[in-house]
């Protein structure tokens, strides 16, 4: 499935995007590494529409001085969203993404009729901080297996430097109150998941995202590491699809284990 | 009549625990546990100076209600510290199971305990659908499939391969083989026709539970009728019955009981999820079709003073021809077992000796 890119007036950004499929709405909000299409969107959008937001300030966008919170950039994403026609739709948030996406759903319960998140980057060990050095290094840190993918892209230093000034302004706190105080209200379906390997965030932090929301599932992805979609774009795609489909009856399996008739 | 005592592996809950299954483990209590296990012993020393003639362990997941996922582990814990009690393990759940693994474990364990082990094979509650991935549409077939693959590893003396419909395995010889010959005493557990035909062709008990004397009673005559078709006939031993008793010294004090009984499930599952469960779930007694129990309020059979309770164990014996019936006597889940404890005590006492000759 190609994606075409495509471009939105909204909340005073002119927002990227790149769209493919048809059916319900799965917008996808990227990680602070910014927007990156992977095999698992393409899986993803046989069965969504598809849209993958370059958040303002990332990627090919102008620099963003102008958000100050992550709640500022939900408010935005959602403004983004409501510009393309969309009313009610599936949000999955990518580590920093997840974040976003959690405070949108926060803000706009009755439209997300499910949170995917993956890896998010919501609640945090003390002191953690986000991949930085080299491609070589920041590869190392969010795949599970580098050495299995392809050819790293090249990374532009402007880019970089300004990506990293706002995810640093925008990031917040290791633990915050006043989310955590939303998540517990939250009912929204929500799936968390993590990669056996994450390197960026441990995947224990998945507990506390079970404790908090009061309806959430928490699938461990093994032999993942943080960009569990890229290192295991299938079964990320199987369980995701599964959970859209039927929420807290995924529970229930369908895998067949007929040999012969 | 033959009496059992179900042990459920009675962990004391804490009154602030979650009561949604699946219960997180985070909730789970080391000292509690060790105690439940430690008290399973002692329990079961207790009926077995009692007079009764089994104790029965069954396999439930994720969550303190009955703290028995392996009855195999219970029943070899319980083996190596009790004399001559019978132990039936009613009993592991074939469709989640790998069948030769079954088969080497009972096999094993009826080597351990000669004589002493009793064996149930069944589907499972559907609540155990999720605990080891089982699709639903696939329980029957596997259960049909994982008991016919099971007598066979224990009875089949050449290395043999099995060609299945979910079960494959191109060599299977088990060691050690059962002691009892040509395996131990082995029943279907189900209410369903093709649990009564499958025990009814392969010459086993048929074990039923919980349900009315008349509803049961259809299974068991099912069973029969199919145990004529190939050419034999059940004795009393041949049939269990599982059910709930509520046993006081008077009928008066068993009936408030009754009436104290806590009527919420101890541990059910969302509704959503319920829902979702007995829509993928298709149950039936002798081949009518009947709802799954989805984490309900199991009923109580037997309810009253000893000699109400003997009457209805007379009743359940002429009724659903059962001649094991396998007991508890407090919901699992309940909390302590003092009240518990006092029941079996009365039960040996009062009801067990009037109950020998029916």
């Amino acid at each position: 499935m190609a994606f075409s890119e495509g471009f939105v007036e909204a909340d005073g950004f002119r927002i990227r995007f790149m769209a493919a499929g048809q059916g319900t709405p799965l917008v996808h909000l990227h990680g602070a590494g910014g927007m990156r299409l992977t095999p698992a969107h393409d899986l993803l959008s046989r069965r969504y529409r598809v849209i993958v937001f370059e958040m303002p300030g990332f990627g090919q966008s102008p620099e963003n001085t102008r958000t100050r919170t992550m709640v500022e950039l939900a408010v935005t994403m959602r403004a983004a969203i409501a510009a393309l026609g969309i009313g009610q739709f599936n949000l999955m948030g990518t580590s920093f993404g997840g974040k976003v996406a959690l405070w949108l759903a926060a803000r706009q319960p009755e439209q997300v009729q499910t949170l995917i998140l993956e890896a998010p980057a919501a609640i945090r060990p003390a002191g953690s901080r986000p991949p930085s050095g080299t491609p070589e290094e920041i590869a190392r840190r969010i795949y599970a297996h580098p050495e299995r993918l392809g050819p790293l892209p090249a990374v532009d230093p402007s880019v970089q430097a300004k990506t990293r000034a706002l995810v640093e302004r925008l990031r917040g706190p290791d633990r915050d109150p006043a989310l955590e105080t939303e998540m517990r209200e939250l009912a929204t379906p929500t799936l968390v998941l993590f990669g056996t390997l994450d390197r960026v965030i441990p995947p224990d932090m998945g507990r506390c995202y079970k404790a908090l929301l009061p309806n959430c599932h928490l699938v461990l992805v093994d032999d993942a590491g943080h960009a569990i979609s890229t290192d295991r774009p299938e079964a990320f795609t199987d369980v995701t699809t599964d959970y859209i489909e039927r929420h807290e009856a995924f529970v229930i399996s369908r895998t067949e284990t007929l040999i012969h008739p | 009549m033959k009496v059992s005592y179900f042990e459920t592996g009675r962990y004391v809950l804490p009154p602030d625990m979650s009561r949604e299954w699946p219960v997180p483990p985070a909730s789970y209590d080391p000292e509690t546990g060790t105690e439940a296990f430690r008290g399973m012993v002692d329990r079961v020393k207790f009926v077995e100076t009692l007079g009764f003639d089994w104790v029965s362990l069954s396999e439930h997941h994720y969550s303190p209600r009955i703290l028995t996922p392996s009855p195999v582990v219970s029943a070899t814990w319980l083996a190596a510290r009790v004399d001559t009690i019978k132990i039936a393990l009613l009993g592991p759940i074939v469709p989640v199971s790998n069948p030769i693994r079954v088969a080497e474990e009972l096999a094993m364990l009826d080597t351990l305990a000669p004589g002493r082990i009793v064996v149930g094979l069944l589907r499972g509650t559907t609540n155990e659908y999720l605990s080891y991935d089982l699709n639903p549409k696939e329980a029957r077939e596997r259960t049909d499939e994982g008991m016919e693959l099971i007598l066979k590893a224990w009875t089949e003396p050449q290395p043999f391969g099995w060609q299945g419909r979910h079960f494959q395995y191109r060599t299977v010889s088990i060691w050690p083989r059962p002691q009892c010959q040509p395996h131990p005493p082995t029943y279907a557990l189900g209410t369903s026709a093709e649990a009564g035909e499958f025990a009814a062709r392969n010459r086993l008990g048929l074990g039923v539970s919980y349900g009315t004397f008349e509803l049961m009673a259809k299974a068991t005559r099912h069973y029969r009728e199919q145990c004529v078709r190939y050419g034999w006939e059940p004795g009393p031993d041949d049939i269990i019955y599982r059910a709930n008793m509520i046993l006081a010294e008077t009928d008066d004090a068993a009936e408030d009981a009754l009436a104290r009984r806590d009527r919420q499930a101890a541990f059910p599952v969302r509704p959503a999820l319920r829902d979702a469960l007995l829509a993928a779930d298709a149950r039936n007694v002798a081949g009518e079709r009947r709802p799954a129990n989805v984490g309900g309020v199991l009923p109580i059979s037997f309810c009253g003073g000893p000699d109400r309770v003997v009457e209805q164990l007379r009743r359940c014996r002429e009724e659903i021809g059962a001649g094991v019936v396998d007991l508890s006597l407090q919901d699992p889940g309940a909390g302590g077992t003092d009240a518990m404890m006092h029941a079996l005590e009365l039960f040996g006492r009062k009801v067990l000796p009037r109950i020998r000759e029916i």
